[in-house]
């Protein structure tokens, strides 16, 4: 399955954040988007999901059923800042969810199986999502985003303010998706970058640009990132 | 479609009985009660469904009756004849046709619903489209109900006027999207135009001084015409395949992900700085330093929600005083119950003057873009500081309160004027009654945000004293406006004495608490 993305460009009025990038996402790699503060990566992110317009561009998803616009149909978006129903409770949520996108869920399976998966106890499933924590809120988007299968999968730096050991279970979690799935995770911590991607791509000079590893020591792979980034500052 | 509108009623449901039992948990002792086990408990959430939806019935009802007896008042004040209320109701409703936009409407509920349980877009707006319609109906159908004995209105009239509301709603909906995908944004935007619209519109209100009012010929001819454009208008609805894209466009992901609340949402949306505020006339803040700047600052960057709004309101002041006094050149039989009202029944004006108030959005717009993050430096909390900020704020906001109350005052002396008149001391008392209320409310809102400092960083209200004093001062305004029957110099000595004793008490606990009490809550 490739996600293709052709000629895309897009400006805040004069402000040019993205220009004409060609781009290829395989699944079965986890890409790590790395990016300096404000250098584009979330509005990458909302070109693809359609939540803003790109001035021009087009994305094409092939798979087995052949080469075919990107739908957000396609896409699971999980942002940085959770936004959840804060007066349902975890289970009320996932319910309703389930209910709803029944019909795009494959594979269903009990409230109770999809809850294990992200490790969130009985007694919390029955509490306010408002009474969630910042790391158990971003479990719940990372649920509801993967139960309907969607064949992209977008992390808008969703480990950034997790602590250990949810970073680790989520980081388990993508691993095990990666096989089925194109999954594209932006971050600006070159560690988790680093830790759990296959490939690293950096948004340099408006454009996506992969970071060969070749056969450099993780040390010697982390300065060419650095530098790669701080030629862009310099330009 | 069917299975939406029941998906999403049942989450609304959900939704409502949560927050009812969140806010019992919230009240003394019965924290300790009730468990998060509730949540769970089937037989009572199902006890709680029960009440919360014949609650939400007897808000809707509430709401639309009482929307039924604003024109009645109106039709009584203005022609001192109910049967003018289906001419008043139908140029609402004209009026609703325009602004009342809810296919394109923004809130958490609908980015929930769309983008959190991804539910299909043109799914969801149909079927959350045909309730608001069924609701709209049966509404209607009660208000009429009630208000045809009162105001002598027929059941043809009634039935009429229940299927231009249902019709208005369908046009309504058509031109806004048609607007929108034409120009990019919601036409209400565009002020020259809403303002242009809004004014034909409530300018014909005034109709019946010279004998032009709405009869049933004129209804007939209505339905047919709203019935064929609610036809073409429907079919374009049913066309548009790219809800999801224009709602997303709309919604902001940001708008959405800034506060998780509803009511946050709205009131940060309210409050937000506007792009085109951000650069500030150099000439306002030459020579200005320190708090002096920063506050001259803080009301540059808040045209929009300050100075904007209260021009906006000074307009429509205007034009209203405008029509009634033209009006009434062609209908002087009014001039007795007008002037008769100005001398009895000045303490309506304390209501207006209640909601006219920015008091409480600016003090909203302080807290959410200026003092929640200032708050949490040491030298901002500094009594010193703290008081002269206090009032640099106190004073412009008692200037910007003052534009429409002056003309408020002006406008109720012309009308004194020219329906017969009175004597000085009358004409100088009811101006300065509208002028110190202008003055009460302004002042009031700011210490009460000093004293109380009610939100925490989300902009929710944490702070049940807050919410008593707010709903004090609001009854307390509904007393005057309904109750007291006065002469307007007794009034206007009284509230004199009541609002520089009020002033006087407000700035000394201010001076005395607000050191302590003007902090961030957690």
């Amino acid at each position: 399955m490739r996600l293709e993305v052709r000629n895309l460009s897009k400006s805040y009025g004069k402000n040019e954040v993205l220009k004409e990038i060609d781009f290829d996402f395989e699944s079965g790699k986890i890409y790590g988007l790395i990016g300096r503060n404000g250098s584009g990566k979330t509005t990458f992110f909302n070109c693809l999901n359609e939540d803003v317009t790109v001035d021009e561009g087009k994305f094409y998803l092939e798979d087995e059923y052949g080469r075919n616009y990107l739908n957000t149909s396609d896409i699971g978006y999980v942002i940085s800042t959770p936004v959840v129903p804060e007066f349902l409770t975890g289970k009320e949520f996932l319910e309703f969810y389930i209910d709803i996108n029944k019909d795009r869920i494959t594979n269903l399976k009990t409230v109770d199986e999809y809850f294990d998966l992200v490790k969130i106890d009985k007694e919390s499933q029955n509490k306010l999502l408002k009474d969630y924590s910042h790391g158990m809120k971003n479990k719940m988007q990372m649920l509801i985003n993967i139960i309907s299968n969607p064949k992209v999968i977008l992390l808008d730096e969703p480990l950034t303010s997790l602590d250990i050991v949810v970073q680790e279970d989520m980081k388990k979690l993508l691993k095990s998706l990666k096989k089925d799935h194109i999954i594209i995770f932006s971050t600006h911590i070159l560690e988790i970058a680093m830790d759990l991607c296959d490939e690293i791509v950096i948004l340099n000079k408006k454009r996506l640009e992969t970071v060969e590893k070749d056969n450099l020591n993780t040390k010697k792979y982390k300065d060419k990132i650095i530098n790669c980034l701080k030629d862009e500052s310099n330009d | 479609m069917i299975n939406n509108l029941i998906r999403s009623l049942n989450i609304d449901i959900s939704y409502a009985v949560n927050s009812f039992i969140y806010g019992i948990r919230k009240l003394p002792i019965l924290d300790d009660l009730i468990t998060d086990d509730i949540y769970k408990s089937k037989i009572s959430k199902r006890i709680i469904s029960v009440i919360s939806i014949i609650l939400s019935c007897i808000k809707l009802l509430v709401f639309r009756l009482s929307y039924c007896s604003v024109i009645y008042f109106i039709s009584i004040f203005l022609f001192n004849d109910s049967k003018y209320f289906s001419h008043i109701f139908f140029l609402f409703t004209m009026i609703g046709l325009f602004i009342n936009n809810k296919l394109l409407n923004t809130s958490v509920k609908r980015y929930l619903s769309i983008l959190v349980f991804n539910m299909n877009a043109r799914s969801y707006m149909f079927s959350s489209f045909s309730w608001d319609l069924i609701l709209n109906v049966i509404l209607n159908s009660v208000g009429f109900i009630v208000f045809s004995n009162f105001c002598d209105i027929s059941l043809v009239t009634s039935l009429l006027l229940i299927i231009i509301c249902l019709l208005s709603r369908v046009v309504g909906e058509g031109f806004n999207i048609l607007y929108y995908k034409r120009f990019n944004y919601i036409w209400y935007n565009n002020y020259p135009l809403y303002f242009s619209v809004l004014g034909i519109l409530l300018g014909l209100c005034f109709t019946p001084f010279i004998n032009i009012f709405i009869n049933n010929i004129f209804l007939i001819g209505s339905v047919i015409v709203l019935g064929i454009l609610s036809i073409i208008s429907f079919i374009y609805l049913l066309s548009i395949k790219d809800y999801k894209i224009m709602f997303k466009q709309l919604n902001t992901l940001k708008n959405a992900v800034n506060s998780k609340e509803a009511e946050a949402y709205s009131r940060q949306s309210m409050v937000e700085i506007k792009n085109k505020h951000k650069e500030v006339d150099k000439s306002k803040i030459e020579g200005k330093m320190g708090y002096d700047l920063f506050n001259t600052l803080f009301y540059e960057r808040h045209k929009e929600i300050l100075i904007n709004s209260v021009k906006k309101f000074a307009l429509i002041i205007v034009f209203i005083y405008i029509g009634i006094i033209v009006g009434s050149c062609f209908d002087k039989s009014v001039y007795p119950t007008m002037n008769s009202f100005l001398h009895n029944r000045l303490g309506m004006f304390v209501f207006l003057m209640y909601f006219i108030n920015r008091g409480a959005i600016v003090t909203q717009a302080m807290f959410y873009n200026c003092d929640h993050a200032m708050l949490t430096y040491n030298f901002y909390r500094e009594r010193g500081v703290i008081l002269g900020l206090f009032k640099k704020r106190l004073i412009s906001i008692i200037k910007i309160n003052l534009i429409p109350s002056i003309l408020i005052g002006i406008g109720n002396t012309i009308l004194f004027y020219i329906s017969g008149g009175t004597d000085l001391i009358t004409y100088i008392s009811s101006f300065m009654f509208i002028v110190m209320f202008s003055i009460f409310f302004s002042v009031h809102y700011l210490v009460l945000y000093y004293l109380l400092q009610p939100y925490n960083k989300d902009m929710q209200m944490k702070k049940m004293s807050y919410g008593i004093a707010s709903f004090l001062t609001y009854y307390f305004s509904y007393v005057i406006f309904f109750e007291l029957v006065v002469s307007t110099v007794t009034l206007s000595i009284i509230s004199i004495v009541f609002v520089v004793l009020y002033i006087i008490i407000g700035l000394f606990l201010v001076n005395k608490f607000a050191p302590r009490t003007f902090k961030l809550n957690k």
